[in-house]
């Protein structure tokens, strides 16, 4: 195992895009945050936001360059038929993956806590500017408030578990295109049909079982008796996702020619 | 040459020449590979499918005190199958055959009975009371009225969408209608001497006896509140009091009285909307009339809620067409390609060609099987659709055929510049998918989610939006709400001009670069 | 027939071609001609620049300096490339879920040809068996026999292949030697890159010898066997002075490799023997040498390789 490790994390520290990819979750998850919280103005007291929420906005966009990240660390070795020199190193196949998972879980573990860090505090001082204070009845944004360190936090998770989603649907299809398509439709299709879908039942159950939706609960700091789902749980919802999709790439790989 | 050998002749026939050959060699190119093929048949299928499901887990309930589902309840139609608001408090006479009505506004108020903690003034800026001339009481029917209104001056509107503006802001405001046959004309004044026409409208078919008089109407105090959460919207009731003197009325006017009537169900009780004294009248009213605006929590259903799937078929195209080049790349078979045309240009303008038709094709016929399948499923439950004119649903049918064609074509640009799938796909779908999701989730306010459809390719989905905004009518129109920044004409041309850009650094690289 | 093929000259010239990558030069003034008729072989160590040369025949990589024309014109004018020019570069350069048949059909439509010469050239290549299978599952030397049908398509008086026998088998390998023996003797130019000179040895008639971007030798095949092999003889005999004696006073170089073996450069085999026997020296055994296309080879390259075998052990240590 401490080999496979040491070869995954080879492979992905010597590709020239990873590093790249690691800054661009950085610098968008950042960017749009810091763009959203200037966007926003609470004029008066009881403005409806959430300035956790807002802050950390950027993760939908930094998602999108995990997934690539994960999905490449799969889709290359495909594209270039390397996973059979890979397979013939090492011939346990559940190692590789189970590698491949430790090594891009803890990149993006990494990247995801300098930008959500980076958010919050971007957050604390633009959205103090814009009228989310003490007056209007939002305090600070502060690490040291429990509900927000729990949406900080939960929110590197999030990130790790699209990670680790996408890493088991590249598995599943083989193919890095086809990958990606299928995670960010999968991430997108909830909102998008919870949104359009009017019967409220439809909706709640929508919001539930989405793997965006549910796992961003995790970053609601007010209104939580509106939520779809409990914050902790929503991001249960995320991990059962990115479960199914690692053990549905690994029984595949298993099973398949290489 | 040496003498000994004989120059080499083929023999095999020469066939066609041109650009004709090149889109056969790509469209043989692309039939070939299975799963592309797939990609598409997938790309109709989810497009469908997630319009069908959209269709099928609506089902509306009235966020009334009751709460009930109002399965069935259709608002009234008013002319060219437009649902209408006809809601007011009416003053009204016969009128037979030609003739007018003048009357002098005195005051326009309004209270809202707002809930206190949001203390509002009532008066909203699309209040308005004035006189009318309509066909019959029946919400729905042809109308011409003078209105003067909270925020917007005075205006002619009739028929609920039609809305020309006058010049008068200042009270007291003289407000005259002229009947004359079909036509009716408005005109406003200040001090009762000069009068300006406002305008001449022309209301097929009027019946030679119609009722006309005053009338007042107050729309709902709207609050929407927007959060990341997605927005939240509570209205509150608001009734308008118009006090009016100085009736004179010219013509055939065999009633001797004013009827006060609330048209479209009022309050009832004793709250009676209308009071004379002397020579004056008092017409107070709730309600509006109006086009109902479509959007969230709205009661009726849109063309294009059956298309809602289609970024879902846009997510496979995208795949499929980023492939289309990347796929060549990957393994060195650009390199045939382009030693069997060497013109590069070519070669990519061919491979735009086909695939440009081949997701129309697809697109067209995912569209034209989601909207009248949608359609079906939401009438079963009862629902209303907001009938558009066929050439609008043509337009939004085509046009979503023609965003997921754009979209192929410029996947394909901007995998030629990035040469890898992954990186081709995700770009595409952050510029074009993402925008679209956190405008039509509500995830941003639509402050952001606006700016984001006007200058990003999503902006092409205005493609879609199937009814139109009214300057008369305050609602929110926002994107969630199926209404785009940008007329459909417009949002496609800002996704054609994308395409066109990265068509053009891509036959920049393709033709720069060793191959 | 149109005219441009009938005026159409079954050559490549290749002038001064200059390219680098970054701070390597690929090629360094690359010039030679390969004429009608004959394959010529295209030979060189890896990394000498036979396919960036290549590449430039076919326009796919731009040159700094120099041209190459095809048939006196660029190649990227060409109207019908493939009728003119027949290619096979990587043999791999195929998506592996199209069938065999199906990458021919469109590489023929993209000629203005229909599917009745896609079946010719797979039965020319005797692929018929297999073509409707997925490309992906070819062996490696299916594939070749793919590019070779491939780069038959058009019917082209210039064939311009990239190690074609990569791969194959000895069986194929033999096919492949006189499939192109037989492509020249039709009239055509054939130019085959191969980094060994073995396997040129029974297939071209001319050999472009490269290293380091340029040519270091441009001769016919027979020709160079001769200068290489000089009048070298190997004399193993018992009487080592005498013999020396008697062949140096006859104006030969004699060195001396072994305890009762000579080596004498100047004179041949006849002629040892004959002064030998004049001048009753014994011997047991005369052979004159017959240097191999390898060694000849080896010998004019020996400067030219990119990488010593010693430079490679000094950078693995």
């Amino acid at each position: 195992m401490k080999e496979a490790l040491r070869v995954e994390w080879t492979k992905l520290r010597t590709v020239a895009g990873t590093g790249w990819l690691l800054a661009a979750v950085v610098l968008l998850t950042v960017g749009l945050g810091v763009a959203s919280s200037f966007a926003v103005n609470c004029s008066g007291v009881g403005c409806g936001q959430d300035p956790a929420k807002i802050s950390l906005s950027g993760i939908a966009f930094g998602q999108v360059v995990v997934a690539v990240l994960a999905v490449s660390a799969v889709g290359g070795e495909y594209g270039t038929g390397m996973i059979r020199v890979t397979l013939a190193a090492i011939p346990r196949r559940s190692t590789v993956l189970v590698a491949k998972a430790a090594v891009v879980g803890a990149l993006v573990l990494v990247a995801g806590s300098a930008a959500v860090l980076v958010s919050v505090l971007a957050g604390r001082f633009i959205l103090r500017d814009n009228g989310f204070t003490e007056a209007h009845g939002h305090a600070v944004l502060s690490l040291a408030d429990g509900p927000v360190l729990r949406a900080a936090v939960g929110s590197v998770l999030y990130l790790v578990l699209v990670g680790l989603l996408s890493l088991g649907v590249a598995t599943a299809v083989r193919d890095a295109a086809a990958a990606i398509g299928i995670v960010l439709g999968l991430l997108y299709l909830f909102p998008i049909v919870a949104a359009v879908v009017s019967d409220p039942d439809w909706v709640e159950r929508l919001q539930r079982i989405s793997p965006m939706t549910a796992g961003l609960a995790v970053q609601a700091t007010t209104g939580l008796d509106s939520l779809p789902i409990g914050p902790w749980a929503g991001l249960g919802v995320l991990s059962l996702w990115a479960a199914g999709a690692l053990s549905g790439g690994g029984l595949l790989l298993r099973l398949r020619d290489a | 040459m040496t003498a000994t050998t004989t120059p080499f002749r083929s023999g095999v026939q020469v066939g066609r020449d041109g650009f004709g050959q090149l889109l056969r060699a790509e469209w043989t190119k692309f039939r070939t590979v299975r799963g592309w093929v797939i990609g598409l048949v997938a790309a109709a299928l989810v497009t469908v499918l997630i319009g069908l499901f959209g269709a099928a887990a609506s089902n509306i309930s009235c966020s009334g005190p009751d709460g009930g589902p109002c399965a069935g309840m259709t608002p009234p139609m008013g002319p060219g199958g437009v649902p209408v608001h006809d809601n007011f408090s009416f003053a009204h006479r016969s009128l037979t055959g030609d003739g007018s009505i003048t009357a002098r506004m005195t005051s326009l108020t309004a209270v809202s009975s707002s809930d206190g903690q949001n203390p509002v003034s009532g008066l909203q800026p699309w209040t308005k009371a004035g006189i009318i001339i309509k066909e019959s009481t029946t919400p729905g029917s042809q109308y011409a009225a003078l209105a003067v209104t909270g925020e917007n001056g005075v205006r002619m509107q009739h028929n609920y969408t039609g809305d020309i503006a006058g010049t008068l802001f200042t009270r007291p405001s003289w407000l005259r209608l002229t009947r004359s046959g079909d036509t009716i004309a408005g005109h406003e004044s200040a001090d009762g001497a000069n009068w300006h026409l406002v305008g001449t409208v022309t209301l097929p078919g009027l019946p030679s006896t119609v009722r006309a008089g005053m009338f007042a109407a107050s729309p709902q105090h709207e609050v929407i509140t927007e959060s990341f959460a997605g927005a939240s919207g509570r209205s509150y009731p608001t009734r308008a009091t118009a006090e009016f003197d100085r009736i004179s009325l010219q013509g055939g006017w065999p009633d001797d009285t004013w009827t006060g009537e609330d048209i479209g169900g009022g309050p009832g009780g004793d709250d009676i909307g209308f009071q004379e004294s002397g020579d004056g009248v008092t017409v107070s009213g709730s309600g509006n009339i109006a086009p109902i605006v479509a959007g969230r929590g709205g009661l009726g259903t849109t063309v294009e809620s059956g298309l809602v799937g289609a970024f879902a078929g846009l997510i496979a195209i995208i795949v499929v067409a980023s492939t289309f080049m990347t796929s060549e790349y990957r393994r060195g078979l650009i390199r045939t390609s382009l030693s069997a045309s060497p013109r590069r240009g070519r070669v990519l303008a061919a491979k735009a060609v086909v695939l440009w038709s081949v997701t129309f094709v697809t697109g067209l016929v995912a569209a034209s099987v989601a909207v009248p399948l949608a359609r079906a499923v939401q009438r079963d439950k009862g629902h209303f659709m907001f009938t558009v004119p066929t050439a609008t649903e043509l337009r939004v049918v085509i046009g979503t055929a023609a965003l997921l064609a754009v979209a192929a074509v410029f996947s394909l640009a901007v995998g030629t510049v990035l040469r890898r799938s992954a990186g081709a796909v995700s770009v595409v779908i952050v510029v074009m998918v993402l925008p679209y999701i956190l405008a039509i989730a509500s995830v941003l306010p639509s402050g952001p989610s606006d700016w984001l459809l006007r200058v990003t390719p999503a902006a092409a989905f205005a493609v879609q939006q199937s009814l139109p905004e009214y300057a008369q009518v305050t609602a929110a129109y926002a994107p969630a709400d199926g209404y785009f920044p940008l007329s459909p004409s417009a949002g496609f041309a800002v996704l054609c001009g994308y395409t066109a850009l990265a068509l053009g650094v891509a036959t920049l690289a393709l033709r720069r670069r060793d191959a | 027939m149109l005219p441009s093929l009938l005026a159409m000259e079954a050559t490549i010239q290749v002038t001064g071609l200059r390219k680098r990558f970054g701070s390597t030069v690929a090629l360094d003034g690359m010039t030679f001609t390969v004429a009608p008729g004959k394959v010529t072989g295209f030979v060189g160590p890896n990394g000498a620049g036979k396919s960036t040369t290549m590449r430039a025949i076919l326009g796919l990589d731009s040159v700094e300096a120099g041209q190459a024309l095809v048939g006196g014109r660029p190649y990227r004018s060409l109207r019908h490339p493939l009728r003119q020019v027949g290619s096979l570069l990587d043999a791999s350069a195929l998506q592996p879920s199209r069938t065999g048949r199906n990458h021919l059909l469109w590489l023929a439509h993209s000629q203005g040809l229909g599917a009745r010469r896609v079946d010719e050239v797979v039965e020319q290549v005797g692929l018929a068996s297999a073509i409707r299978r997925r490309a992906g599952g070819y062996s490696l030397g299916m594939r070749q026999r793919l590019g070779i049908a491939s780069a038959l398509l058009g019917d082209p008086p210039v064939l311009v292949l990239d190690e074609p026998v990569n791969g194959m088998d000895p069986e194929g390998i033999r096919w492949m030697r006189g499939f192109l023996r037989s492509l020249a003797a039709e009239g055509r130019a054939v130019l085959v890159s191969s980094h060994l000179m073995s396997e040129l040895q029974d297939t071209a008639d001319h050999v472009v010898i490269v290293g380091r971007g340029k040519v270091i030798a441009d001769v016919g095949v027979s020709e160079l066997i001769e200068s290489a092999s000089g009048d070298r003889v190997t004399l193993r005999t018992s009487a080592r002075t005498q013999a020396v004696t008697v062949l140096a006073g006859a104006g030969a170089t004699v060195a001396v490799t072994g305890a009762d073996t000579l080596t004498v450069t100047g004179l041949s085999g006849e002629r040892v023997v004959a002064l030998l026997g004049g001048s009753a020296v014994p011997f047991s055994e005369v052979s004159a040498h017959r240097a191999s296309l390898e060694e000849a080879y080896m010998e004019l390259t020996r400067d030219a390789v990119e990488y010593h075998a010693a430079e490679i052990q000094e950078s693995a240590r």
